[in-house]
């Protein structure tokens, strides 16, 4: 996920990408006015989130990681008299990814490094806090994070609110107090392990996962119990059958997966001991199959010369068993990575039809550029399309679940290869996708970008990046570096795009009154029709937004919606660090890849909440 | 690979060319790969926290001078050793900052002597800033203190213009 800024930024050829997926906007559907969905029989693939129905109790909203909300008062007619309700400053500036929690009246939110969280009271005037919790958290984790300090939420269960330390420990307080009930360190800091994810709460279990990709980590995932914090299991991502969790159950879809300890004979010698795989992407759970998803970050080092092989099990989706962490199936999705494309992205869980069969289905869309819509108990790829701009990779082959690599823009070590597209931050990157069941179309923030990519020899050094590359970027064909896209997973294409002057670094959420949600890193925060991608709304709050809107019903019975704004991750720290104005000590120039941010954006924290 | 590693760094300490005291037995046996054989790794990014910015230096760091201050050579060296350190990794192509703080706006958060500067690559930083004194020569320091200091020599970055041409209107 880290990018390396480099003052000699070759300017790209726009014409030489190949415009793949960049279909115009449908205009039939935009003619759309309510009614029946633009997908039909497609629906949200688990049962109701626990909670009522005006509440928001996990980072995704429900365990499917839908972000859609059945609650109805803003709709498509209505959405334009939107007006700030009220804000609150997190009092710490960096990366607000991320988003709140609304439990029994209550908003939670968890800023990104100290991790301070606020417990904020929804039933009295001026929203005073119930209290505030400032963590332990040594602040040698700030230069050990890759890509900002930032912290994606956190989960709620059983009068528990659960979330990450950068430091690498996992803490649980009391919801009503606020008091400590346990931390424990899962992670360490002098191997380069963050963490940065939002954990999944499933059955008393924690579920957790560790960055550092780009430090030479190896990565893990690991439930913990939600009373005591104790470690139920851990499974790790390279290495050895019995490391990784496999077993008797393991059933993958494809023959290149099978195979005994893959995850140390698709390395050279030891490698994957240092060879990334790490876990600080979105969870989803199946309970009737009782599988977690989740994926795993590139391999390290990104000098591929480095670790010839496949690199089992990097850039892959994994599907867990919950209660034993025992692998079920594996579906690698970037084999042998060349490129930094992290298969962390989301997980969405849906029922939906696939070449008229309806299919138990999960819906990725990966950082390579392809957007996969797999079967969930089985990991087979029923459809790959890509829905950016792209060029390294033809097509994925179904047969094998492999794509197609043009081998024009295959990395290799001392070679400069140009134009690479998308660029190393993906077509999407951690901004998650959300699912409305009432249009049963996707609706996915995107980055259009592309890069260079000059890979050179690195040495391993415990605490320090292991990356071994270079990789300036810049904006993808077409005079944009990000939409917001309409997705349809059943056909494999896009239905509708509202194009943004910089990649959407904000995530998704999908409302029953035809309304979905985003916002920019220029600091809109927009609503649009969700059926025909119109802009009903926008609100420029006050620094760029690189958070995941919330909607929620208040004491007083309205509907709200509530995002961070506060730029930072890669955007406002690696790819435009001009943007920070408060660092006397670490002023930064104007980067290539987004040269004008800077002009419409500082570094912020605060929570903007939205109403009628 | 383990091995390559070794011999790429044991070139880069053999092309030092520096004959000082001890120097030569430790470029044969480098302190960062004695290191990675240990089962129990010293704490390497771990800080004392009772170092703060803008508190006076200790341990007479600040007498200290460079002993290959203006030297192109050893300035040459030194951004070698940026790379091979995985220096740049953190604080950016041409030390231009990532997930470590910019070396080349000429502010400095902890001083920017060479001694200040030397301090801080020795003793690390609280923010995640290894120590790398005793884990690699001293005269391999200075040469990215040389380095380091060269790369915000005179500039002033205090002010940023955006007047002119910017972005074309979008959407929709």
């Amino acid at each position: 996920m880290l990018r390396i800024s480099s003052l000699a930024l070759v300017s790209l050829s726009v014409s030489a990408c190949k415009q793949l997926g960049t279909n115009t906007d449908t205009s039939g559907a935009r003619n759309v006015q309510g009614g029946a969905p633009i997908v039909a029989d497609a629906r949200i693939g688990t049962p109701n989130p626990p909670g009522a129905e005006g509440e928001w109790t996990m980072p995704a909203r429900d365990y499917a990681s839908s972000r859609y909300s059945t609650l109805a008062q803003i709709t498509s007619a209505n959405a334009k008299n939107l007006k700030a309700a009220w804000t609150f400053s997190t009092g710490v500036l960096r990366g607000h990814e991320g988003q709140p929690l609304v439990v029994n009246n209550t908003m939670y939110l968890v800023t990104p490094f100290p991790n301070v969280a606020y417990a904020i009271d929804l039933t009295q005037p001026g929203y005073p806090l119930k209290w505030k919790y400032r963590p332990e958290n040594s602040q040698a984790a700030v230069g050990t994070a890759c890509c900002d300090v930032v912290n994606r939420g956190a989960a709620y269960a059983d009068g528990r609110l659960v979330y990450n330390l950068l430091d690498g420990h996992t803490v649980a307080v009391d919801a009503g107090s606020g008091k400590q009930l346990w931390r424990v360190q899962m992670a360490d800091l002098n191997r380069g392990e963050t963490i940065t994810m939002a954990p999944i709460i499933v059955k008393n279990r924690v579920i957790v996962g560790s960055s550092g990709g780009e430090m030479g980590v190896r990565g893990w995932i690991a439930a913990l119990d939600l009373a005591t914090g104790k470690e139920l299991w851990r499974g790790y991502n390279t290495g050895s059958d019995a490391d990784v969790k496999i077993g008797p159950r393991f059933k993958p879809f494809y023959a290149t997966e099978r195979g005994k300890d893959l995850g140390l004979t698709s390395w050279p010698g030891d490698a994957w001991k240092i060879g990334g795989g790490a876990v600080w992407g979105w969870l989803s759970y199946d309970p009737t199959l009782n599988l977690i998803y989740h994926g795993t970050s590139n391999p390290g080092p990104w000098n591929q010369d480095q670790r010839p092989g496949d690199n089992k099990w990097t850039c892959a989706i994994l599907a867990r068993d919950a209660d034993t962490g025992e692998l079920v199936w594996a579906f690698q999705v970037t084999p042998h990575d060349l490129w930094d494309y992290d298969a962390v992205n989301e997980n969405i869980l849906v029922d939906l039809p696939v070449k008229g069969q309806s299919r138990h289905a999960l819906v990725h869309f990966d950082r390579n550029g392809f957007a996969y819509t797999l079967d969930r108990a089985t990991g087979e790829v029923l459809l790959a399309q890509p829905f950016v701009p792209m060029n390294w990779a033809k097509y994925v082959n179904l047969e094998t679940g492999r794509p197609q690599i043009d081998t024009s823009k295959a990395t290799k070590q001392g070679k400069l290869v140009k134009n690479i597209c998308p660029s190393l931050e993906g077509g999407k990157n951690q901004q998650p996708a959300a699912f409305s069941p009432q249009t049963g179309l996707f609706y996915v923030p995107t980055n259009n970008l592309c890069m260079d990519f000059q890979s050179r020899p690195v040495t391993y050094i415990a605490g320090t990046p292991y990356i071994g590359a270079n990789a300036p970027e810049t904006g993808g064909p077409g005079n944009y570096k990000g939409e917001f896209i309409a997705w349809d997973a059943s056909n494999g294409r896009k239905v509708w795009g509202i194009r943004e002057p910089f990649p959407v670094w904000g995530g998704a959420l999908a409302t029953a009154g035809n309304v979905v949600f985003y916002g920019t890193l220029d600091g809109w925060f927009k609503a649009a029709n969700a059926r025909t991608g119109e802009v009903l709304w926008q609100f420029r709050v006050g620094s760029g937004i690189v958070g995941n809107p919330i909607t929620y019903l208040g004491p007083d019975g309205r509907q709200y919606v509530a995002v961070y704004s506060g730029i930072g991750g890669d955007m406002g720290l690696l790819i435009a660090g001009d943007v920070a104005a408060n660092l006397p000590f670490d002023v930064r120039e104007r980067g290539t890849t987004l040269p004008d941010l800077a002009r419409y954006t500082s570094w912020g924290g605060m929570l903007f909440v939205f109403a009628l | 690979m383990r091995a390559m590693h070794c011999l790429s760094l044991a070139a880069i300490f053999a092309s030092n060319g520096c004959a000082r005291n001890g120097d030569a037995a430790e470029a044969r046996e480098p302190g960062i790969v004695r290191r990675q054989q240990q089962a129990t790794p010293p704490v390497f990014i771990q800080h004392p926290d009772n170092i703060q910015p803008g508190v006076a230096l200790h341990g007479g760091f600040a007498q200290l001078t460079n002993p290959f201050e203006g030297d192109r050579s050893r300035i040459t060296e030194g951004s070698a050793l940026f790379v091979s350190y995985n220096c740049m990794d953190c604080h950016g192509a041409d030390g231009s900052g990532a997930m470590g703080p910019s070396l080349a706006d000429g502010r400095w958060h902890f001083g920017g002597t060479a001694g200040e500067v030397f301090q801080s690559i020795y003793e690390g930083r609280p923010e995640g800033m290894p120590a790398w004194g005793g884990r690699i020569p001293d005269d391999q320091i200075w040469r990215l203190v040389a380095y380091v200091q060269s790369l915000g020599a005179g500039k002033d970055v205090s002010t940023e213009n955006f007047t002119g041409k910017t972005i074309s209107k979008m959407g929709h």
